[in-house]
């Protein structure tokens, strides 16, 4: 599935020093300082280059890459309400392919990406997301989440890990865990819903180096709808020095609590996997953020297990919370 | 009459600061017989880290709650205020909170004989190198302290509200008296230290005033842009011009967003030492804000006047000493420090170690559970033989 345009050539970016120079989101947003989700915008527009339109639904990239009548984007840029970045991304790309077969345009690949928030894309706009991803253009849909809605700061969404701390889950005397629910995995549960799609992976902006720009040239290039679910330390959100947003992002990786993979025509690729230099424990993770700071040695504990179990007992770790059945069958 | 008073922060660092500060005003002010009240500026929601903000406390004596809630009601900002307080001293560079609002001195609404408060560790006659000058007198006050940055989800309680209560009675006891911060923060807290810690504060203030005269201070080079009105907006609409494309090698070689630059987010900057780079290009590649310009000679300028002094580049910097974060406030200006280093290497890397100094501030990760100063080592200058004079 795919519109049938002759597709970008993108060369995989080997090497730090080969990193196109020129960027395509630049400088002068409302973000925070050490701000992970920017480094998302800015690296997309950087891997996909000029020929490039993004929708953003609202959401903390939203707002504070319009602050007042400026904005820090070269490539064309429009924003879209907050459950509506799959159907803007859609609407997108027809409108091209229209303007295209009329001859208002010329024929040429344009890049279509949307970006939605954990909020956007993987609650309130989780079913325009499945639908964008069952259509038969050629966009990219990159969810990137910072575990909370952070633009009002910092609401719990269903991507929030479980025990922190956030305006709708603050711990208190008698309840101390207020954040119940366990992060739901959206791009396993893409992957897995969509056969048709033909990339879904998950990556962080800034570790391993160069990895989620080539995951974006990727998706770009492979044709067809795909999904990229990023992992965006917010230190404004997560409480932490916005010195530290590298790191804590190489924790979250190290320690396994974000899997990062990709699913391309159905199989399963580890970008790094956390078990073979050993998982750190989650402990160093959750320590270094003040989101957690209420949490007790048997929380740290749940925590640790629940992952534990995504890594030993899951049938695709990381991915696919299917247990025992193929393997045992197997046998 | 209307007291207004304006608490300018940094956002999310000192969000619970600058909120404590308006509600303990309206509260002490209450207990006086007044009226009172207090909001965050509207436009600054929601706020983002270091970025400057406002809060505001008004007090008055002769006004109903109804008629004081309308004069003070939710703005944009307010037009003067008696006293300007400022809790992070590197905001004296000015403040940009938001695109076309421009750099504004950081004493634009003190009126006359009105007072700017400011928490620093730096003399009056070091501040005043950066503050506008204005037209007529008002006052300097300094409360020795430093900024008292916390998170999002902890209050960092190290007396520096009480303390903050104590100065804001000292240089306007119109709008609190020093007796009713004590009374208030006992009956509150039942801690004598808190209340001792606002006298202390409240009789150092007081040796501690010092009045600007006209003219003092310096000239404001930043304008103060017009917003365009709606009939003026382009033909398309709602549509804002994209940064034009362009990107060379060297410094400003990158097109970027010249109508919210947003430097003054910073409370450091980082120095580097070129001499030690090791061209790994993960402070280039690292920086959420793309600050960083490649050059021609495989380094990477830095434009100080889109940094938010985030600490990320010295963070990943893999070569010890080569960038290291600076208190902001020992710069004078915002020029490439590149081509500072092309012109002259050797006199380059003593400018650096200069503003330097001995010490490196260090943060843990979690924010506000502390600082801690630590000596920095010297490293001698690398210099291959084109860049040593004979």
């Amino acid at each position: 599935m795919s519109t049938g345009l002759p597709v970008i050539k993108y060369d995989k970016i080997k090497g730090v020093k080969n990193t196109p120079h020129e960027e395509f989101y630049t400088s002068g947003h409302r973000t925070c300082q050490g701000c992970e989700s920017a480094m998302v915008m800015r690296q997309f527009a950087k891997a996909s280059g000029p020929r490039t339109i993004a929708t953003g639904s609202t959401g903390c990239m939203y707002v504070a890459n319009t602050s007042y009548q400026t904005t820090p984007w070269i490539i064309p840029w429009m924003h879209t309400q907050l459950g509506a970045g799959g159907a803007s991304a859609v609407g997108m790309a027809a409108g091209l392919r229209a303007l295209m077969r009329k001859g208002k345009l010329p024929e040429e690949k344009i890049n279509v990406i949307n970006f939605s928030g954990d909020l956007g894309g993987g609650d309130m706009g989780l079913s325009g997301v499945s639908g964008a991803l069952q259509s038969d253009y050629d966009l990219l849909i990159i969810m990137y989440d910072n575990e909370s809605a952070a633009n009002t700061d910092i609401q719990a969404t269903g991507l929030t890990t479980y025990g922190a701390q956030t305006t709708f889950t603050p711990p208190g005397q008698k309840h101390r865990i207020m954040a119940r629910r366990w992060k739901k995995n959206v791009a396993g549960m893409l992957a897995v819903g969509h056969p048709t799609c033909r990339y879904v992976a998950t990556a962080s902006a800034t570790y391993p180096a160069l990895d989620f720009l080539n995951k974006v040239r990727k998706a770009l290039a492979i044709g067809g709808p795909t999904f990229i679910h990023t992992f965006d330390p917010c230190p404004k959100g997560w409480d932490f020095h916005p010195r530290y947003s590298h790191e804590l992002g190489e924790l979250g990786i190290k320690s396994g609590i974000f899997p990062l993979f990709e699913v391309i025509d159905g199989k399963v690729i580890y970008s790094y996997d956390p078990r073979k230099k050993g998982r750190v424990p989650v402990r160093e993770y959750l320590e270094k953020q003040g989101r957690f700071a209420h949490l007790v040695d048997e929380d740290v504990d749940y925590i640790q297990q629940m992952v534990d179990k995504m890594w030993e007992e899951w049938e695709v770790p990381g991915v696919a919370p299917f247990r025992g059945n193929l393997n045992s069958a197997q046998k | 009459m209307i007291k207004r008073v304006e608490v300018n922060y940094r956002g999310i660092f000192q969000k619970s600061l600058g909120k404590y500060l308006g509600s303990d005003i309206v509260m002490i002010a209450s207990r006086m017989g007044k009226v009172a009240f207090s909001n965050g500026r509207y436009s600054d929601s929601p706020e983002r880290n270091g970025i400057p903000c406002k809060y505001f406390a008004f007090v008055a004596e002769d006004l109903s709650e109804e008629e004081l809630e309308a004069e003070c009601g939710a703005k944009l900002d307010i037009d003067e205020a008696d006293v300007s307080v400022v809790v992070d001293d590197t905001m004296v560079k000015g403040v940009e909170p938001w695109g076309w609002h421009g750099v504004r001195p950081i004493n634009e609404k003190v009126h006359e004989k009105g007072c700017l408060l400011v928490i620093t560790r730096h003399q009056p006659e070091d501040l005043l190198k950066f503050i506008a000058k204005k037209p007529y007198p008002y006052r300097l006050a300094t409360l020795e302290g430093d900024a008292s940055l916390a998170g999002m989800w902890v209050f960092k309680d190290d007396l520096t509200r009480e303390r903050v209560l104590g100065a804001i009675a000292a240089v306007d006891p119109g709008i609190i008296s020093i007796e009713a911060v004590e009374a208030y923060l006992l009956d509150k807290t039942k801690d004598a230290r808190r209340a001792g810690a606002a006298r202390e504060a409240y009789e150092a203030t007081l040796r501690r005033v010092r009045l600007v005269k006209p003219g003092e201070g310096i000239n404001w080079s930043h304008p103060v842009p017009v917003l365009p009105k709606w009939h003026e907006f382009e033909d398309t609409g709602i549509a804002v011009p994209a940064v034009p494309r362009g990107f060379k090698l060297g410094p400003r070689g990158q097109g970027r967003n010249d109508r919210f630059k947003r430097g003054t987010t910073k409370t450091h900057r980082p120095v580097i030492r070129f001499d030690l780079c090791i061209e790994c290009t993960l402070c280039w590649l690292e920086c959420p804000d793309g600050c960083f310009d490649p050059t021609e000679d495989g380094l990477y300028d830095v434009n100080y006047e889109v940094c938010v002094g985030c600490h990320k580049c010295a963070e990943v910097c893999p070569e010890p000493e080569c960038i290291v974060m600076v208190d902001e406030l020992r710069f004078e200006n915002d020029r490439s420090p590149w081509e500072h280093w092309v012109r002259d290497p050797q006199g380059y890397i003593r400018w650096a170690e200069e503003k330097k100094g001995k010490e490196r501030v260090h943060f843990p990760v979690v924010t506000g559970t502390g600082r801690e100063v630590r000596e920095g080592t010297y490293v001698p200058p690398k210099l291959s033989g084109a860049e040593t004079p004979a």
